[in-house]
């Protein structure tokens, strides 16, 4: 799924964020139809207020998914990004 | 064979500092034993709805843990749908009678959550979503605001269409004694009140209470009991990126069409309607796919006050207050909603006291969507 | 015949100027600029680490050729800021690019030199004949203390080349090493910030490093400055490289194309590797490139690449250049830099 394409189906920028996200809130959470068939949810990164519009073109990336604990595995996961 | 409420009772909802759950639990079920005229050893099995025990409190297998605690030495289960659990509970709790193994059964709905920090709660509530949810970190208000946005491109539906479902249930609350909140709200308040998940506001969003509430299943009728026409559940996909249609709740439509054909009734013959308002959007939603409003026309309706006690029309939804004006102890609501159409249905709700109120129902969804329980009740 | 057949970088979006940086600790900001040569550094998103710009740069490296992950049978990376101690980045994205399991992956670390290190050995495995394809990362988000000069220069960034010995785009002609034990710049196990020795890291560190190894190149391939079309060195500043360039004899227009560390810093493993990618974005076939890297502690690993026909196809695909990256920014202030390299 890395690399993929996808557009935007609905967002919400999420200001009150569960435990191990605060550091990277307030973040987007959008709904994304993949191009090549599909629909995931995934945070929105490295993004501005104009990205945050039903029907941008995004791209699957890799990043950390939540804030590691001191010890724990670090958790890598999906996100997507405005293209 | 059918089935009967005879006992009903409810716990205040709210920030209860100083109850445990197994205090609330006890005054639930003594009252609804009290209403019934029963004693306790005549329980012949017990189903407690709750979902977080485990993870907030570090204690699973309630079923054991209330049967000691109200000396209700019988078959115990602990049924967890997430915010339908109490529904759920509720409905194996009939089937149990239903199917005539049992006479006399409770269904008790509790949860504690006012101990934890918020953003702990926060994170245990995501455990009713998906696990891409979870790593998005898409939480409860998170979800549901993705489904306001959907329904305000897809309808028209405003923010302030919205906020007006909060106005209304904050209404019914300050006339519900138990309810958490008694003040009343305006649309600008809600308006102005801090994001939480664009577009949903603080008072857009059920809070985070503590309650209990207990409700007698038998399969005896008595002078006060209700008659239960149906109870169904249906369940649709844990998270929102694989439903079918944004638009709606499918598996509201699928078990209230089950329980109208059951129950042998249309929508408009129901006069007094408990659903899960969790935020406001979610209101809108279910009285869209529970039949009573066309889609996308719910919102307008709202506005004008058809569903308010005292309107023209003849449903009122969320006597109780709802939710977001009575509370919302996640397992305890679905078995709260049922105590409320019973009270209704007996003309014992006080100031609350929807006319006339015959036929009644109530919805209760577990996470985003993905489990829907709806109860059909007659006096 | 062993060289590079594909290559990738990712520069992560978000810079600040070193400016705001001087700023912020109340120095003047156009003697910092002036006195390091730089003018703003890549900073990295809160969620991005050396595995995440790893996998970013390995799969743009993929993009430009038909070899797939699975035909890799080596792959290190090198890096100063390996989010484990202990756990390998190589096989995290080794197992994400989808590799497979037949292949030999190990972590390198070297300072600045660790992932240029990788491509000597793998280099090596492939005219030995133990390997035909080879994924060499660099990738760093670089740490450095606050309010400590390092500030204004650690970067973050990330570089992928895979090698082989079929469709080269750029031939290895020669390589060589030189080595020290000279700690200049250290970071001990279990400490969060690198420490530093000064004016040493100089002179006696990457100067005497850096013109050991050019000059043992230079003898090897029985070669001069003016043979080459192209140099790159490791760029810890915007000083360092042009004043080793001029005491090597290359001039300015040599060095030019390489000079990242200008617009976006110096992202430690990552540095000399970017320099060299952006060459490859203008070079030409037959060109000959002139490379040393250095790594603090102290050693310098130095190659001389000769550009063939396969860049023109290398160069045509959409993949986003240097310089694409480079323009492609955001500026973060002071607090949004501390946040997002999470410092507080």
């Amino acid at each position: 799924m890395l690399g993929q394409e996808g557009v935007v189906v609905s967002w919400t920028i999420v200001r009150v964020p569960p435990t191990g996200f605060s550091s990277v809130a307030p973040y987007p959470v959008v709904i994304v139809d993949l191009v090549g068939g599909g629909r995931i949810t995934a945070q929105l990164v490295d993004w501005s207020n104009d990205d945050l519009v039903v029907g941008a073109s995004v791209q699957v990336v890799l990043r950390r998914t939540s804030e590691p604990t001191d010890e724990g595995i670090i958790p890598y996961g999906i996100k997507v990004k405005p293209i | 064979m059918k089935a009967y409420i005879t006992g009903v009772a409810t716990t205040k909802f709210g920030e209860l500092w100083a109850t445990s759950p197994r205090t609330l639990a006890r005054e639930a079920v003594t009252d609804a034993l009290k209403d019934a005229g029963l004693v306790v050893n005549k329980v012949q099995a017990l189903f407690v709805g709750n979902m977080l025990s485990g993870m907030l409190g570090g204690q699973e297998h309630l079923g054991a843990f209330f049967s000691e605690e109200l000396d209700i030495r019988a078959p115990a289960f602990k049924i967890e749908g997430a915010c339908a659990s109490g529904g759920l509970a509720l409905h194996n709790a009939i089937n149990s009678v239903l199917s005539g193994q049992y006479d006399t059964v409770v269904a008790l709905g509790v949860e504690k959550m006012t101990d934890h920090k918020p953003e702990d709660v926060a994170t245990a509530l995501m455990g009713a979503g998906s696990e891409e949810e979870r790593a998005a970190g898409a939480t409860f208000p998170g979800l549901y605001a993705m489904l306001a946005r959907v329904h305000m491109l897809t309808f028209g539906t405003t923010e302030e269409e919205l906020a007006s479902v909060a106005v209304k249930n904050h209404y019914h609350a300050s006339l519900n004694p138990n309810a958490q909140f008694h003040n009343l709200l305006t649309v600008e308040q809600v308006m102005r009140s801090s994001r939480i998940a664009d577009p949903l506001k603080l008072f857009d969003c059920s809070p985070i209470s503590d309650g209990a509430a207990a409700v007698i299943v038998s399969k005896v009728k008595s002078q006060k009991s209700v008659e239960i026409l149906a109870s169904t559940a249906a369940t649709d996909s844990l998270g929102l990126a694989q439903r079918k249609n944004l638009t709606e709740l499918s598996a509201t439509k699928e078990a209230a069409k089950r329980a109208y054909t059951i129950a042998g009734i249309t929508p408009t013959d129901v006069d007094a309607a408990e659903v899960h308002d969790c935020f406001t959007i979610a209101e809108i939603l279910a009285v869209e796919d529970l039949g009573f409003f066309k889609k996308g026309k719910a919102a307008a309706a709202i506005v004008k006050g058809e569903t308010r006690l005292g309107t023209t029309k003849h449903l009122v939804i969320n006597p109780s207050g709802g939710l977001k004006g009575c509370g919302h102890p996640v397992g305890a609501t679905g078995i709260k909603q049922v105590v409320e159409i019973v009270e209704q249905l007996r003309e014992r709700a006080g100031d609350r006291q929807v006319k006339k109120a015959k036929i009644g129902l109530t919805h209760n969804v577990g996470g985003s969507g993905a489990t829907a329980v709806i109860h059909i009740l007659k006096k | 015949m062993v060289g590079i057949v594909s290559y990738g970088t990712y520069i992560p979006k978000y810079r600040i100027k070193l400016a705001d940086i001087a700023l912020a600790w109340k120095k003047e900001p156009r003697e910092v600029v002036g006195s390091l040569g730089v003018e703003e550094k890549s900073v990295p998103a809160t969620d991005e680490d050396a595995v995440t710009i790893a996998m970013e740069a390995s799969q743009q490296a993929f993009l430009r050729t038909q070899i797939l992950p699975s035909d890799v049978e080596v792959l290190f990376v090198g890096s100063e800021s390996h989010p484990y101690a202990v756990n390998p980045t190589s096989t995290i994205i080794g197992e994400l690019l989808g590799v497979g399991h037949d292949y030999l992956a190990a972590d390198l670390q070297f300072a600045c030199k660790a992932a240029t290190t990788g491509m000597q050995a793998i280099a090596g495995l492939i005219a030995a004949g133990h390997a035909r394809v080879g994924l060499a990362v660099g990738a760093d988000t670089a740490q450095s203390k606050p309010h400590d000069l390092l500030e204004y220069t650690s970067g973050a960034a990330g570089v992928a080349f895979i090698m082989g010995s079929e469709n080269i785009i750029a031939t290895l002609r020669a390589d060589t090493s030189y080595s020290s034990d000279t700690p200049d710049f250290w970071r001990r196990d279990g400490i969060r910030y690198p420490s530093h020795a000064g004016r040493f890291t100089g002179e006696p560190a990457y100067m005497a490093h850096v013109m050991g190894a050019a000059t043992k190149l230079l003898e090897m391939t029985k070669t001069k400055p003016a043979d080459y079309t192209y140099c790159v060195f490791h760029m810890p500043n915007g000083k360092f490289p042009r004043d080793v360039a001029r005491r090597l004899g290359f001039t300015k227009e040599q060095l030019a194309p390489s000079l990242t560390v200008d617009a976006i810093g110096n992202p430690y493993s990552a540095s000399a590797m970017l320099g060299l990618a952006a060459v490859f974005d203008v070079a030409r076939p037959g060109d000959k490139i002139f490379m040393v890297s250095y790594g603090s502690g102290a050693g310098s690993d130095g190659f001389v690449w000769e550009v063939t026909n396969e860049i023109v196809k290398s160069q045509k695909s959409k993949v986003a250049t240097v310089q694409e990256q480079i323009i492609h920014k955001k500026y973060v202030d002071y607090v949004g830099y501390l946040k997002q390299t999470h410092k507080i």
